[in-house]
């Protein structure tokens, strides 16, 4: 079986809330000192690859970004983490592409590159979350996408998909080729690599594509955000205000509490 | 009777002499073989370099070889222990000296010395020896101590000893009898002896006696002498020899590093993987269990016994690395069993060799065990023939962590935010400059007059108790006038936790970096309140070009205080007891400013713990443990903190950010039964330096 996970790179997430920045001018994050760490879904839609691979013995995992230089780390440790292959379409022009064009310019590297049987991508990126570029990556291909898959199995070609729901799990079968949005679940926390294979994903090849590689209108990919813009941008302001309940026996103010409770919800 | 003529004759009774040394061949070739097997199997080890400055390791030998300091820490072992190398060093000259006059034709046993030494000295080392296994025997079959190991080969080597020292003064006393020796008297036991027997014996009797005794005397001594090397007893041998070829760098320089291009593997998991040295640790245990005995992990009830570790890898490798025995094998290599991994991703695990593994291999060295150590050196100290337990230890988590990936998950999140942010306390909500906020404190970045920079390390900066210390420390430099810097945003962790976790690599690139960053920046002088950090500046960083000079704040402060650039105005009667970080006083040696700075804050004399010092107990935080959840009857804080409530103190003073978390930890687990407060000596000093009131003691941000 052919799997080809993508990846993206984002700012580490997990920075404190007091460093967040956002540039309102530009309209995006303000990288700060934040270091660049492979989005959280995308760790676990490769978890889960590996892990099929390691049920199934046979199947050969291709990583794929769309990013600027740096992306390549992604990709490293992807290899570290024992992807076969990996490959990066190099994102010379607006930094944050709309996921119609990210969809766009990632089909058009898969076509380029092989012919893949499951193409898994994270359900939505931990900077913008917009959680669309799977659904439309199956679009630009022509397959069958199911998102939310916590888990495959494979029988005689056939593909087994837990999908999680608001309410439980749904179990799908579905034949290859086809695009899968995975979510996390305990069971595909990323593995740690090992220093020893950290070492040699850096002596491993890795490919590198120009958006003028892919026959797509890189002017137009290169501009980013062809089917919508970002108006504003900015950081919540939290605010807290503090209020007693009066009343002078506790079935009064257990009274007054729920009362204040029902205006308030109710106001928003 | 002049005794200047003094002396004896040598074999009176014996005839047939060249049977004894007819019977020395075997000895001697048995005994040979015995230490050449032990000297080709080390010689299987990797080098290390281990005969620098041999002024340095006589002096070793001499204090710990001879005198035995250490082993003397237990007064009572101590005791019976010197009573047996003196005397058998007393009675190995004497013989020899027989030797040489029967041999060689010299004639030293004669005069005076004869009478004071060869008789008068030699048996009362004699008596002494018999006293010492007494000892010895009293200990293992009535005190039964748990640290000792008690094996048949224990109880057999006693029971030899004894018997050959009993032999000897019946020789002694029977040929003083039946040769009415004149200058019997000089030899007081073996002349009781005499004494007695010519009461109970005819003079015939004893002849005939004397010659069995004489005979059963040099089979047993021979047979002793060729069993030797294949007992504990080699530690003769292989004691003053690991002593010899000890680590002369602190504790804290111990760990070895790793030539990431040119390593095979990276850690341990096989005898080939270690030095020669490492072997020769394993060969020169005496199965004392002194190690074992102060080791916090064990103390608390948890599986980990550095002295198991030792004693089960040699017997692994005595298994493993054979040495050729001419065909005298008899026992089969054992079936490997694999031991308990939990604590570890046990399911996860492949080891890399299974044939020749270390790790599981034995029960000592099953993961579960290996993840409990807290890197303390508290074993390292207390060996009296100086093994490095914990480097071992260390060794072994490196093979689990860079082959296998294979770590408990707490240690693995703090190794990712490592990687990722540099620190190893993920979800933190603290940035590394939040404890500057209301201060003026300057950047190295900005500034190039400062004389010393203030490493603030990651406990100091993003765990909120320790940022109050970090402010007293900031704030007293301030106050002395001291020029200093920060490296703010620029800073990262030191590597330790990497280090002791096992990430050799990721210490290695964490080291590289900060080292070119310090250098970058000029710096020179460094402060830190965190002894890990201190630790791995002073003995870790020169290897990466990182020199500089490095002082625990505790040392800085004292010397401002000495220097008249800080008062203390304390009138406070408090109580303080202070906990040794180990990375500071075990490891690197400070135990008094830390004190100086306790003393000054308060009129109360320092109280000491039962364990303070080079003994003192870890808080349970190092090694990476901090970021585990110990079992709840298991903690070695809590061990601790009990100590710390029976001292009877009202504050405990600390002065690293690691035990600071673990000692309130622990002390908050036993609220109920007294109010101790934990604080930094930075702490105590700012609240002493105030003239006005602790009311102002200004500590949080903001
Ligand atoms: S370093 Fe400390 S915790 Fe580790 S084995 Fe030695 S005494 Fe025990
Ligand atoms: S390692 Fe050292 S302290 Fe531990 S039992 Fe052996 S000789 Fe004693």
């Amino acid at each position: 079986m052919n799997i080809l996970v993508c990846l993206k790179q984002i700012l580490d997430p997990e920075i404190p809330a007091r460093d967040f920045r956002v540039d309102t001018v530009k309209r995006e994050a303000d990288r700060g000192s934040a270091s660049l760490v492979t989005n959280i879904f995308c760790e676990n839609a490769l978890e889960t690859a590996l892990q099929l691979r390691e049920r199934t013995g046979s199947a050969r995992i291709t990583v794929l970004s769309y990013g600027p230089p740096s992306a390549e780390d992604s990709l490293r440790k992807a290899l570290a983490m024992k992807a076969d292959a990996a490959a990066l379409v190099l994102n010379d022009g607006n930094q944050n592409p709309d996921p119609f064009t990210t969809a766009r310019v990632l089909a058009a590297a898969i076509r380029k590159i092989g012919t893949f049987d499951l193409i898994m991508v994270g359900r939505e990126a931990g900077d913008w979350g917009a959680g669309q570029t799977g659904g439309l990556i199956a679009e630009e291909l022509g397959m069958p996408c199911v998102s939310f898959v916590d888990r495959i199995e494979s029988n005689d070609g056939q593909l087994k998909l837990n999908r999680q729901t608001d309410t439980g799990w749904e179990v799908l079968e579905a034949s290859p080729p086809i695009v899968v949005s995975v979510t996390n679940d305990e069971h595909n926390l990323p593995r740690i690599p090992k220093v020893r294979d950290v070492m040699m994903s850096y002596r491993q090849p890795l490919t590198n594509l120009s958006l003028d590689d892919l026959g797509i209108d890189a002017h137009e990919a290169r501009a980013g955000n062809s089917y919508y813009q970002v108006a504003e941008l900015s950081i919540p302001q939290k605010e807290t205000h503090c209020e007693f309940v009066t009343g002078d026996t506790l079935d009064q103010k257990v009274g007054s509490l729920a009362q204040r409770i029902i205006e308030v919800t109710s106001a928003m | 009777m002049n005794p200047a003529d003094a002396t004896r004759q040598i074999y009176w009774n014996i005839s047939h002499i060249w049977v004894m040394y007819l019977l020395l061949l075997p000895t001697v070739a048995i005994a040979g073989y015995g230490i050449y097997r032990q000297f080709a199997r080390w010689r299987r080890g990797l080098p290390a370099a281990r005969f620098d400055r041999p002024a340095k390791r006589v002096q070793l030998l001499v204090k710990h070889a001879f005198a035995q300091r250490r082993t003397a820490r237990n007064r009572y072992a101590g005791l019976f222990h010197r009573l047996v190398t003196y005397g058998f060093i007393v009675l190995t000259i004497a013989t020899t000296i027989v030797a040489l006059d029967a041999d060689f034709g010299t004639t030293i046993m004669r005069g005076n010395f004869y009478l004071y030494f060869q008789s008068f000295v030699v048996d009362i080392f004699g008596a002494l020896v018999m006293v010492g296994i007494g000892m010895a025997a009293t200990r293992r079959y009535l005190m039964r101590p748990k640290q000792l190991v008690y094996t048949n080969e224990a109880t057999l080597i006693l029971a030899v000893i004894f018997l050959m020292c009993l032999q000897g003064f019946l020789i002694e006393g029977w040929r003083i009898a039946a040769t009415n020796d004149p200058w019997g008297a000089w030899s007081p036991f073996g002349n009781a002896v005499a004494r007695g027997s010519l009461q109970l014996m005819s003079v015939e009797a004893i002849r005939g006696a004397h010659g069995g005794v004489w005979w059963s005397h040099v089979v047993l001594s021979f047979g002793f002498i060729a069993w030797v090397p294949y007992t504990k007893m080699m530690h003769v041998i292989t004691a003053p020899l690991n002593i010899y070829t000890a680590n002369l760098v602190p504790l804290g320089a111990t760990l070895r590093s790793i030539d990431f291009e040119k390593a095979e593997s990276f850690g341990v998991n096989s005898f080939e993987d270690f030095t020669w040295k490492d072997l020769l640790d394993l060969d020169a245990c005496t199965e004392c269990g002194r190690c074992t005995s102060v080791c916090p992990a064990n103390i608390v009830g948890k599986e980990l016994s550095p002295r198991d570790i030792i004693l089960q890898l040699r017997d692994l490798m005595h298994e493993e690395l054979r040495i050729s025995d001419f065909g005298f094998r008899i026992d089969k290599p054992k079936d490997k069993i694999r031991y308990e991994t939990s604590g570890s991703n046990s399911d996860k695990s492949a080891i890399r060799n299974p044939q020749s593994a270390i790790i599981a291999a034995v029960p000592a060295t099953s993961p579960l065990s290996l993840w409990q150590c807290t890197t303390c050196a508290a074993c390292m100290q207390a060996c009296p023939v100086f093994i490095e337990q914990m480097p071992k230890i260390v060794d072994m988590r490196r093979h689990l962590v860079m082959e296998e990936a294979d770590f408990p998950d707490s240690m693995q999140e703090a190794i990712l935010s490592l990687e990722r942010r540099g620190h190893p306390f993920s979800g933190t909500q603290s940035t590394r400059i939040d404890w500057t906020e209301g201060l003026n404190i300057r950047q190295v970045s900005e500034t190039d007059d400062a004389e010393v920079l203030l490493w603030v390390g990651c406990g100091g900066a993003l765990i909120e108790r320790n940022q109050r210390v970090t402010r007293a420390t900031a704030q007293l430099l301030e106050q002395a006038g001291v020029k200093f810097a920060i490296m703010g945003r620029e800073e990262k962790c030191s590597g330790d936790p990497a280090r002791r976790i096992g990430n050799e690599f990721l210490f290695e690139t964490l080291a590289k970096e900060n080292v070119a960053n310090l250098n970058k920046h000029h710096v020179k002088k460094v402060v830190t309140a965190c002894p890990h950090c201190f630790n791995t500046f002073k003995n870790e960083y020169p290897q990466y070009g990182g020199r500089f000079e490095v002082f625990h704040h505790s040392e800085y402060l004292a010397d401002l205080v000495s220097e008249g650039r800080l008062k203390s105005h304390t009138g406070s009667d408090k109580k303080i007891t202070f906990h040794d970080p180990c990375y500071l006083g075990r490891q690197n040696g400070v135990y008094d400013a830390p004190r100086e700075l306790v003393q000054i804050s308060t009129k109360e004399s320092v109280v000491e713990m039962e364990r303070s010092r080079k003994k003192s107990f870890c808080c349970g935080g190092g090694g990476g443990m901090s970021f585990v959840e110990e079992p709840p009857d298991k903690r070695v804080n809590q061990e601790r903190a009990r100590e710390v409530l029976e001292s009877g103190a009202d504050v405990l003073a600390v002065g690293c950010p690691f035990c600071m978390t673990m000692m309130e930890d622990g002390i908050n687990a036993r609220k109920g039964e007294r109010e101790v407060k934990v604080m930094d000596v930075s702490e105590l000093l700012w609240e002493a330096a105030q003239p006005r009131a602790a009311e102002t003691f200004v500590t949080t941000p903001g």
